[in-house]
This record gives structure tokens, C-alpha cells and sequence, in this order.
């Protein structure tokens, strides 16, 4: 008898996937609505492949990591006093600071060269930091909960996680990055 | 171990791949998008269908990859690339929910392009597409998340810090390959 059973990984899987590329159908075609206002501005669209990357590589590493440390016990499924649990985030906060801040740098430098001024080059530069980290934070927040959640429900973190979050992460950085356009206004 | 050294390989780790997977998309995003674009050219049905096909390969092997880290930190799988009963099983799974989840978008895709007015091919060359795709590419990518996760065991780093985000990154490519695979297949 294995540890994993085929039946099991396919009834976990199944359901969230196919939410999952739901999720992503009803996107494509909301997108395709609402990129009309991001594609005037090449700059915001050139920002959303990398946001959406990172945005969900590093909350796969943290939901890999977790569902692993909640298997080998050195994670519980509850919010207080949990040192492997901080020190997991606080990796993964220091990761998105380290990865944002070199993407920004890259975007202030395509900016410049591309003709913008100084000020708004560095601008548009803040703005996607600060577009990346609330939407990593919302994002990192949702791994956390979901691999709890997952796992005190007796369902395998490993299953769950990753689909549900990655799905959230491209919501949240488009969301996130349509906002700071607002917000700026251009 | 102290706290402060997991923290730090974790970053290190973690970091030197999201670097390399930023740039790679960075760069790969616009051929990503030419590709998309060129995809949808060839079929009506194909642009709804694309986007839910990539995610679901990240999705598959990202569980894939993330059950591995764990059963490799566990001891159920061996840090060696030799067939043992959990890899069998593991891999398995994929591989039929692959086959199942691609069917399924395929009739999705139909149906929303259907209710929705988009003009496609037929319910069943879409579907074909889809499947043919979705097995191809995840032939593929899970021998790949096996290597890569047991290599990255094997050399001391912690393959949940690695194998997802390096697969999530090579899958984009791999499956949109194998869309234009199947496009000809079934075109």
C-alpha cells in the first residue's frame, strides 16, 4: 500500500482544477474587456507577465513549503505562536522585497530610455512596487489560510494550494496594477 | 538548524530562481504574447481556450512538484531517479488528470464561445487539441519536475524552493509548443 493513492490525488484534484481553468476561461474573456485601457499604455503591459510570475512563484515556494511542514508536523494549522510558520514568511516577504525592487530598477531604466522623464520614470517605478506588494501580500496571506485550512479539513495541502493560489495571484496583480494606474493617473 | 540560517537559504534559494524565472519571462512574455496572438490566428476557439490550458499544466505540475517536495522531506520518496511504487502513483495521477482536466476545458471552451457567440471550430477538434496538448505537455514537464525536484534534493537544496517556480516558467513555454503540436496534428 503507497502513501499516495491515485483516488485520492484525482478526487482532490479534479474539482479545483477544473474551478481553477474556469476561473481562467471567465478571465480571458474579461480581459480581453478590460486590456483595452492597460494596451494604450505598454509600459503597464509589459508589468503584468512578470507581477503575475513572481507574484505566483513565490507563493508556490511558500505553499510547497508549508504543505511540506504540515505533513512533517514542524507547522500547525493555526496562527499563534508558530516560528517555522513566521520564519517562512518572513523569507518569503524579504524574497518579494529582493525580486520587486530589481524589477522596478529594470521598468524605471525601460522607462527612461524609452523617453520619459526622470520623475515620472521613478514613478512608475514606485508604482509597481507598491502595486507588487499588496498584491503579494494579499496573495501570501491566501496560501496561508487555504494550506490551513486545507490541511485541518483533511484535504492535502499539495493538491489544493498552488491551483487555488496561482489563480488568486493573477486576479490580485492585475487588480493591483490596474488600481495604481488609477491612482496615478494617466 | 537556527532560525536565521533557514531564513537565509530559503532567500537564496528562492531568490537566484525567481531572478533567472522574472527574467525569462520578462523576455519570453512578448514571444509568449506573439505566440498567443499567431495561436488564435489559426483557430477561432483557440483564444478562449489557451489561457485555462496553461494554467492548468502550472497548476498540475505545481501540485506534482509541491507533493514531491514533500515526499521527499518525509522519506517516501528516495532522492534517486529510479521507479519506486509513490513515484509510479504520483506521476500516474498527473497524467490521467491531464488527460481528464484538458477534456474537460476543451468542452468548456466550446460551450463558452457557444453561449457567448465567439466563432469556433468544431466541439470536437477543439477537444482533441486540448487533450492531444494537455497529455504531450504533461509527458513531458512530469519527467522533468521528477529530475528537477530530485536533483535539487540530492544537491542539498530544498527542491519546494526550486522545482514550482522552475516549472511554472518552462511549462508556458513547453505547452505553448505543444498547442502548436496539436494544432497541426489536428488541423
Amino acid at each position: 500500500m503507497t502513501v499516495y493513492r491515485i483516488k485520492q490525488i484525482l478526487l482532490e484534484s479534479y474539482p479545483v482544477l477544473v474551478l481553477c481553468a474556469t476561473v481562467s476561461l471567465a478571465a480571458g474573456f474579461l480581459l480581453d474587456a478590460s486590456t483595452a485601457e492597460i494596451r494604450r499604455l505598454p509600459l503597464i503591459l509589459m508589468m503584468v507577465p512578470p507581477i503575475n510570475g513572481i507574484n505566483n512563484n513565490i507563493c508556490s515556494i511558500l505553499g510547497a513549503r508549508l504543505a511540506s511542514a504540515l505533513h512533517m508536523g514542524t507547522v500547525e494549522p493555526r496562527f499563534k505562536r508558530q516560528r517555522v510558520l513566521s520564519g517562512n514568511i518572513h523569507a518569503s516577504w524579504l524574497m518579494s522585497m529582493g525580486v520587486f525592487w530589481f524589477m522596478g530598477a529594470i521598468f524605471f531604466a525601460i522607462a527612461y530610455m524609452s523617453g520619459l522623464g526622470f520623475g515620472s520614470s521613478l514613478m512608475w517605478m514606485f508604482g509597481f512596487f507598491f502595486a507588487s506588494m499588496i498584491a503579494i501580500a494579499v496573495t501570501m496571506l491566501c496560501t496561508v489560510v487555504l494550506a490551513f485550512v486545507s490541511f485541518a479539513r483533511g484535504l492535502d495541502p499539495d493538491n489544493v494550494v498552488i491551483p487555488v493560489v496561482t489563480s488568486i495571484g493573477d486576479i490580485s496583480g492585475v487588480a493591483c496594477l490596474l488600481i495604481m494606474v488609477k491612482i496615478i493617473g494617466v | 538548524m537556527p532560525r536565521g540560517m533557514r531564513i537565509r537559504a530559503i532567500v537564496i534559494q528562492g531568490l537566484s530562481i525567481l531572478l533567472l524565472c522574472a527574467l525569462v519571462e520578462l523576455c519570453a512574455g512578448n514571444v509568449f504574447e506573439g505566440m498567443k496572438e499567431s495561436l488564435t490566428m489559426a483557430l477561432p476557439g483557440l483564444i478562449v481556450m489557451v489561457p485555462p490550458l496553461l494554467d492548468l499544466r502550472g497548476n498540475i505540475n505545481g501540485a506534482l512538484a509541491s507533493r514531491l517536495g514533500t515526499a521527499l522531506h518525509t522519506g517516501v520518496i528516495e532522492p534517486k531517479l529510479s521507479m519506486s511504487a509513490e513515484l509510479k502513483v504520483n506521476l500516474a495521477s498527473s497524467l490521467i488528470l491531464s488527460f481528464l482536466a484538458s477534456a474537460t476545458i476543451g468542452i468548456f471552451s466550446f460551450a463558452a464561445s457557444a453561449l457567448l457567440g465567439v466563432k469556433t471550430i468544431g466541439v470536437i477538434s477543439l477537444v482533441l487539441v486540448a487533450i492531444i496538448a494537455g497529455v504531450i505537455s504533461g509527458i513531458i514537464l512530469a519527467v522533468l519536475t521528477v529530475a528537477v525536484a530530485v536533483f535539487s534534493y540530492m544537491r542539498g537544496w530544498d527542491p519546494d524552493n526550486v522545482t514550482a517556480p522552475l516549472m511554472a516558467t518552462i511549462g508556458d513555454l513547453v505547452t505553448m509548443l505543444c498547442i502548436f503540436l496539436a494544432v497541426l496534428l489536428v488541423g
